[in-house]
């Protein structure tokens, strides 16, 4: 029902006014508890010295990482990054270790300490609106933004859409697409006329820190095996060793008995 | 950008499913029969519905996605003007509105003492009885006019005048003379029409004074600023605070209050005496261009430097910026203007550069002066003529105050003739969707005016403040649970229609007015079965059926033909910058400087204005948008807070002349030294208001009743207040 190859989305915190039409948008369409929430206002709010003061926020939540660390973290694969976008969550195979918790980046999956491990879900997070998307319909956050701050759409498309943004407007934003290559990249892109450390982003290299501890991991085995073959030479050598060494001592009581 | 699926997939998805089903038995309770009988619901209790918003008077064109006969999500429909596919926080927390656990249900009648919040609960049929007694007595003894009606802004609120008029009082009472008074009665009479239309497709510059669009949103024209903003048009945005729509100002200037004229006076001048005016336009269409550059000179940029804060540079580079963008220029005529005493200066200025810069008529021009006589098309029931009413009206209009349009009157004056008395005393009050408890400035004078009350009944949907101190509460249906009459917006009439059925026994404004107008004797004025007949007699000039509005969500208009002519609606057919109404009424025919009060050295300006998350004092209840919104604080400078020893977080006590309040403190840099801000609407008294009360403080308990003589205009921002730890 889509054509959309890889569903991503570009916030533009010039155009973010705070009215918080997403939050309640997101809220009522997941039915979120009352007292949580999957997305939070992020920033510096009001800065500097009146009167020279600059404003700056941002709508947080899930990045929906190309290669999610929280993904990497879990060791039940309760977590999953669809093919077209999406990083998603499944309550059912989660045990509620909060690995993923320590693993992102960007603070995104809360744990639900109300419902705890009794009752089952401990994680609660951004599920890109699957009800929505593959019923062709926008996300809840972005189809309510009033500013057009919220896009959606396919991710190539839309990073072309950013730079474009940035070169008709020069002087307007940072000359950078947060989340085109941070971390490997992310399906949550960001534009921003502020140091994206204000908007609460973290500063992280290309490569994704799953990628250096996932191929750490891969070498695990072969490691094993290698260790495993030098230590068998090793201790073969020792045995051949002590063998000649046994030999030797051997003859020589033979000599000496002579 | 993917589109909508359509209704109609949804309903083939639908019928699909219900096929075969037991009807009666399976169904949920609670599943809007109309919307059930007009297939827009299926068997099951879901579909989609189109209908409109309620949260605030703007009105987007919404959907709503009903599931087991519940609201669960409300999307702004992307084929209305007003919304286009977006909704405000506000529009999408309604459905919190419908299902606020504190919601009245029933029709309630005090037992305890007013104010108390003991009531029992009763039928329909003796709560309208009580009502219609009461207000008979009322007039048998005192006249009809010793009944007040008073009701905000709302759909049915045409019914509610028709109950008014047909029991033959001509006490009414608006929100507006707390509202946008200076504002209308500035435009009609400056251009003829009461709120020009903003465009905003080929804008380059945008004045605003204390217009916070990025805050106080109208979802399609905050959208349209957002657009023109992004597209590289220059906003330079007067206001004493750092709202949100300051951060996204080209210039934000933080002038002094009550001084916003001295700045505009200033710009004009600069303008004619420089001769960058629309000469054309102006000599064709305007009154006064003849005298103004005389008329203006006084008001130098230095003169307007000492009044204002602003250095006499900037206001001649703003003046030169907006003239160089000609037609392109857009003065913006605010909302509500009800600040000062001086307001309906400020808005004639406002009107002034307008004329000035030819964006009014011309084509391209980003003010729209035309007039939208739309409501005309529709029908309406048929009905005898209105008694004739010969009592005086409360509020003084006209007798007192001219100028002020009678639909507009003046709020604050009624109030504070039901408490004098004068020219006569007023017994009862029938008030629907309205809080003047909390709206109305001087709270503790409100009160005393309840107290001076025979009777008071309020019709409303929760349990507010002015509910909480009435006789008699009855219960409406919230607007995803009921009809209205049509509305119509750009060339169409657009339906509010049941997504759900009422809870309770609540029922719609169109069928209380007309139980209690039978009641009174006033049958003959209510000629509708229901609510449906009420909007069938409302489309027969149409040729439309009731069914396919429901479907559609609206109704094609049939075009207006306009006239090529420019003219304006006033006495000279011309825009009156020089106005001889003014003048014969005894004030300046010209757009002119009134020195307003200033605060003495210990004291701030008490300001207000709106945040995102709410609207006026209705929606600080709902839950959602309580999740939502920042808990309210009295803004001060940090560095005023400092000298003062007083600390983020801190809680102080605000003292003005009427009232004291109490409030958190926010030290922000946000805001001008000699000011601190309070978010208006919040401070209520009613208990039963489970997630409102105890939440923040009252503004209307602080501000003191001052109205200006032209407009009727109250001015909420002239109040001063001294602060200290509480």
């Amino acid at each position: 029902m889509t054509d959309i190859k890889h569903h991503a989305y570009l916030f533009d915190a010039t155009r973010c006014i705070d009215c918080r039409a997403c939050m309640v948008a997101c809220s009522v369409e997941n039915n979120i508890d009352m007292d949580k929430t999957r997305i939070w206002v992020a920033g510096i709010g009001v800065k500097g010295e009146y009167p020279d003061l600059q404003r700056g926020t941002m709508v947080s939540h899930c990045m929906h990482c190309e290669h999610p660390d929280c993904m990497s973290a879990c060791p039940v694969g309760a977590y999953t990054k669809a093919e077209d976008g999406p990083v998603t969550y499944n309550p059912d195979l989660c045990i509620g270790c909060r690995y993923c918790m320590n693993a992102c980046p960007f603070g995104v999956p809360h744990f639900d300490y109300d419902k705890g491990i009794i009752e089952g879900a401990f994680i609660d997070k951004c599920t890109f609106c699957p009800q929505r998307i593959y019923n062709g319909q926008e996300p809840a956050c972005v189809q309510t933004c009033p500013t057009d701050a919220l896009e959606y759409g396919d991710r190539a498309e839309l990073i072309k859409i950013a730079h474009e943004r940035i070169a008709t407007h020069p002087g307007r934003y940072i000359d950078h697409v947060y989340g085109e290559f941070e971390n490997g990249g992310t399906s949550y892109l960001v534009l921003s006329h502020i140091p994206f450390s204000e908007l609460g982003l973290p500063a992280l290299p290309e490569t994704p820190v799953n990628e250096v501890s996932e191929k750490v991991m891969e070498m695990t085995i072969p490691f094993a095996l290698g260790w495993g073959v030098v230590l068998s030479g090793v201790a073969a050598g020792v045995n051949i060793y002590n063998k000649k060494k046994e030999k030797a001592s051997a003859e020589e009581k033979v000599e000496e008995t002579k | 950008m993917t589109k909508m699926i359509s209704r109609r997939d949804f309903l083939k998805l639908g019928a699909a499913t219900a096929g075969g089903l037991a009807l009666g038995q399976m169904l949920p309770p609670r599943v809007a029969q109309a919307a059930r009988e007009a297939g827009q619901i299926n068997a099951a209790g879901d579909g989609y519905v189109h209908s409109m918003c309620e949260m605030c008077v703007w009105r987007c064109g919404l959907i709503a996605k009903v599931k087991d006969g519940k609201v669960v999500k409300l999307d702004g429909n992307p084929e209305h003007p007003h919304s286009r596919g977006n909704l405000c926080p506000r529009g999408q927390s309604g459905l919190m509105n419908t299902y606020d656990p504190d919601r009245v249900l029933t029709p309630l009648v005090r037992v305890g003492k007013r104010g108390e919040g003991l009531f029992r609960q009763t039928s329909w049929d003796e709560a309208l009885d009580i009502v219609a007694s009461n207000m008979l007595k009322i007039k048998q003894k005192y006249g009809a006019e010793a009944m007040v009606f008073s009701s905000t802004h709302n759909l049915s609120q045409v019914q509610f005048e028709n109950l008014l008029y047909a029991f033959g009082s001509p006490n009414y009472g608006t929100q507006r003379s707390l509202c946008f008074n200076a504002m209308i009665t500035a435009f009609s009479l400056t251009y003829g029409v009461e709120e020009p239309a903003r465009k905003y497709d080929d804008v380059e510059f945008i004045l605003m004074v204390g217009r916070n669009m990025m805050e106080a949103i109208s979802t399609s024209e905050t959208s349209e600023l957002a657009h023109a903003i992004d597209r590289g048009a220059k906003l330079v945005y007067l206001d004493p605070r750092y709202t949100k729509t300051a951060s996204k100002a080209t210039q934000w200037i933080p002038i002094r209050p009550g001084t916003d004229s001295a700045f505009l006076l200033a710009m004009i001048n600069v303008i004619v005496s420089n001769e960058l005016a629309d000469c054309e336009f102006v000599k064709q269409y305007v009154v006064g261009c003849d005298g103004i550059q005389a008329e203006m000179r006084k008001y130098t940029t230095q003169w307007a430097e000492k009044i204002t804060g602003v250095p006499a540079a900037t206001i001649e580079r703003i003046a030169r910026d907006y003239a160089a963008a000609k037609h392109n220029a857009l003065a913006h005529p605010g909302w509500r203007t009800s600040n000062f005493i001086n307001s309906f200066q400020t808005e004639r200025a406002i009107a002034t550069l307008n004329a000035i810069s030819g964006n009014v008529l011309t084509p391209g021009g980003c003010l729209s002066a035309d007039v939208a006589a739309e409501g005309e098309a529709l029908g309406a029931p048929p009905q005898p003529p209105y008694p004739r009413v010969s009592a005086l009206r409360l509020d003084g209009t006209p007798w007192k105050y001219p100028l002020v349009p009678l639909k507009l009157g003046v709020f604050q004056e009624l109030r504070d003739a039901i408490i004098t008395g004068q020219p006569y005393q007023a017994h009862g009050w029938f008030i629907s969707r309205q809080n003047p408890i909390l709206s109305l400035p001087d709270r503790a004078k409100t009160l005393e005016a309840f107290s001076k009350m025979d009777f008071i009944t309020t019709v409303d949907i929760i349990m507010n403040d002015t509910a909480w101190f009435s006789d008699v509460v009855l219960p409406e249906a919230s607007y995803l649970e009921r009809y209205d009459p049509l509305l119509p917006v750009d060339g169409k009439a657009f339906i509010r229609q049941p997504v759900v059925e009422p809870q309770g026994v609540a029922k719609s404004a169109l069928w209380i007015y007309k139980q209690l107008g039978e009641r009174l004797g006033l049958g003959d004025y209510f000629q509708y079965e229901d609510e449906e007949d009420y909007i069938r007699q409302q489309l027969i000039p149409l040729g439309v059926s009731l069914e396919e509005v429901k479907e559609e969500g609206y109704a094609e208009m049939p075009e207006e033909e306009k006239s090529k002519e420019i003219t304006f609606n006033t006495p000279s057919g011309k825009i009156e910058v020089y106005s001889e109404t003014l003048k014969n009424a005894g004030f300046s025919p010209w757009p002119t400087w009134e020195e307003p009060p200033m605060p003495k050295e210990d004291e701030f300006y008490l300001l207000t204005g709106k945040v995102a998350q709410h609207t006026q004092f209705g929606t600080q209840n709902n839950q959602l948008l309580h999740k939502y919104s920042d808990e309210p604080r009295l803004w001060m400078n940090a560095r005023t807070a400092a000298k003062m020893d007083l600390e983020d977080g801190d809680w102080v006590e605000i003292t003005s002349q009427v009232g004291t309040a109490h409030s958190l403190l926010l030290a922000t840099e946000a805001i001008r030294p000699d000011c601190v801000y309070l978010t208006p609407g919040y401070g209520h008294l009613s208990k039963g208001l489970k997630t409102a009360y105890g939440v923040g403080a009252s503004d209307s308990a602080l501000h003191v009743t001052y109205t200006d003589p032209i407009s009727g205009g109250q001015a909420l921002s002239q109040t001063f207040v001294t602060v200290k730890k509480a």
